[in-house]
């Protein structure tokens, strides 16, 4: 059966170009951050091809309703270009993807959003960062990193995770490679396992002073950078890392069809969760359309939809915002909602107001990471070699 | 000085303490859902089993004096017995009913004379456990203990000591306040699992 249009720019060409316009605009202006540097060819052909590829996809997010279908095409590439970018930067600066003691001691480590969870148990018993990267300054400061954390939290909640971070992607695109999952049904109570991760590694980092999830067990080391093995302790944490890597990033996406590093061990993600409840958009189940068929239970990633959730009419708090519960829904049953406002109106308007500032996340994180990548592939194809 | 230096000293040094008792104890006050008040009696519990410890210390710190601290080439194993215990404790408490708590199965494992034991015993040995922690102040409180010089003024110091650290646990039973969440419950036992394995490996990696 053919799914009802409920948004105003669904199928509609022109409604769909003008409300692509002002984003074209947010586009130019965070993609190229001036008038566009065109000087080479090289740099032309990345500009022009992430300029392109970022407004098609806001257009057919607007022009076919479907909003996780192409979504996740941006996500999935922007954790593609970061890891190629980050690993060849690092390559260049320090000649490999390992990092030494001396680097430690130097505070030479990018800060990630995920350490936010770490530091702030600590700062406020001994009124210092317990991470060994720069305040203010350098590449992937902390101070940066905070104020983008704290303003997406407030902006999205955990829509983070599904627009912004450059990990999530890696486990978004393995959830989707199986065609059908092998493993049908996983039990939803695996959810709050991020959030035990959450509470003991933020504990665990207050009693040792050292942010605990980087020092053993973050998967994404694996794609970015990681400790020189050294010691029978740094052996026994790449082997921890390299398995959780391999098991929650790849096996049990490509099994379960499921995001299954971001929902049972990101503690950012338990953390952006709790923000889920103070900010504007939210995910709603209309329940005069819903017909219980529970399609939206099978494709939520997150397993934040269960039956008991769609009585209550919402997805529990580990809801991401993605969008592919709403896709699935052949009912219409299920949009985007600005909190505060009627359930079963203003669906065009709802879904609107949330893609803008969503999407223009995808575009600041995507925007430069995939011209520096594009730019890295043709020198790649033009001398074989990605370090120049 | 007198007596007022071990309090001052567990007063000013406690958010420490609070540190490194927290991943056992918050785990088990979440797990557990009690009211506030029951907290307050888990809490109590789990302090006496501090209280315990630092007094064994006291005494031997009493006993032997200076020679204790010549015992620190020990350290490393003998905190690596401690935080094997603990895990165990943990893994243990985390597996516990879990079935019926986080997969909503009815199936009772234990009776309720055993439900009661465990709530006795459980935080009053994770208490123990963790007061023979030989963090930072605790290291230090027995510097100042042995210059006392006797028995009885190094177990009043550490008693003292201990009354100033256990300030930073009043809040804990607050947490009785979200009780009624039962993801919360859900929580407190994947956590208790969690903080297991880490202190397993932590104490596996100080013994060899």
């Amino acid at each position: 059966m053919k799914k009802p249009r409920v948004y105003a720019t669904e199928g509609s060409i022109w409604k769909s170009i003008l409300l692509t316009f002002p984003m074209i605009l947010l586009i130019l202006l965070f993609t190229a951050g001036g008038p566009p540097d065109l000087s080479t060819p090289e740099k032309s052909i990345a500009f022009l091809t992430t300029f392109f590829f970022l407004i098609t996809l806001f257009f057919l997010i607007l022009y076919t309703g479907k909003t996780d279908r192409y979504r996740a095409i941006g996500f999935v590439t922007l954790a593609l270009f970061f890891a190629l970018t980050f690993i060849v930067n690092l390559i260049k600066a320090r000649g490999s993807m390992t990092f030494s003691q001396e680097n430690l001691l130097a505070c030479e480590i990018p800060f990630c959003h995920i350490v936010t969870t770490m530091i702030i148990i600590p700062a406020v018993i001994t009124n210092s960062i317990i991470f060994p990267g720069s305040i203010i300054g350098g590449f992937a400061s902390i101070a940066s990193m905070l104020v983008i954390v704290i303003g997406v939290s407030l902006a999205l909640g955990r829509g983070f995770c599904s627009w912004g971070c450059f990990y999530g992607g890696w486990d978004d695109g393995t959830s989707r490679l199986a065609h059908k999952p092998r493993i049908k049904k996983v039990n939803p109570v695996f959810r709050w396992f991020s959030f035990a991760v959450l509470l003991v590694i933020a504990l665990i980092s207050a009693m040792t002073l050292n942010p605990a999830y980087c020092d053993w067990l973050c998967p994404f080391k694996t794609v970015t950078e990681f400790e020189k093995v050294t010691s029978f302790s740094i052996l026994m944490k790449t082997i921890v890392f390299l398995s959780l890597f391999v098991a929650l990033v790849i096996i049990l996406p490509v099994l379960t069809g499921k995001r299954f590093q971001c929902t049972t061990l990101c503690p950012m993600g338990a953390l952006l969760s709790l923000t889920n409840k103070i900010n504007a958009f939210d995910v709603r189940i209309n329940k005069e359309n819903c017909s219980s068929c529970e399609k939206c239970v099978k494709a939520c990633p997150t397993l934040s939809l269960t039956a008991e959730d769609m009585t209550a009419g919402r997805p529990s708090i580990t809801c991401m915002k993605c969008g592919k519960c709403i896709d699935a829904c052949t009912k219409s049953a299920i949009h985007y909602h600005i909190k505060g406002t009627p359930n079963n109106k203003n669906y065009s308007w709802a879904r609107n107001l949330f893609l803008y500032p969503a999407f223009l996340l995808l575009v600041v994180f995507l925007g430069g990471t995939m011209q520096s990548g594009i730019i890295l592939l043709i020198n790649l194809i033009k001398t074989g070699n990605l370090i120049y | 000085m007198g007596n007022s230096a071990g309090f001052l000293l567990g007063l000013s040094t406690g958010v420490v303490c609070l540190a490194y008792c927290g991943p056992v104890l918050v785990p088990y006050l979440m797990g557990e859902a009690k009211s506030i008040y029951g907290n307050i009696g888990s809490v109590i519990l789990f302090l006496i089993g501090r209280l315990v410890a630092y007094l064994m210390i006291g005494l031997l710190s009493g006993i032997i004096g200076s020679r204790l601290l010549q015992l620190s080439a020990l350290k490393p194993v003998f905190m690596g017995i401690i935080y094997i215990l603990l895990a165990i404790m943990l893994v243990i408490y985390g597996l516990y009913r879990f079935q019926e708590i986080c997969l909503g199965r009815s199936r009772l494992l234990g009776k309720k004379s055993t439900s009661r034991r465990w709530s006795f015993w459980l935080p009053m040995a994770g208490g123990f456990a963790t007061g023979m922690n030989l963090c930072p102040p605790f290291l230090l409180a027995i510097t100042e203990s042995i210059k006392t010089g006797e028995i009885a003024g190094s177990i009043l110091f550490f008693f003292t000591f201990f009354l100033g650290t256990t300030v930073y646990f009043i809040p804990l039973p607050f947490i009785g306040f979200f009780r009624r969440q039962q993801a919360l419950r859900i929580i407190g036992k994947f956590a208790a699992i969690l903080a297991g394995i880490i202190y397993l490996y932590k104490g596996i990696i100080m013994i060899i």
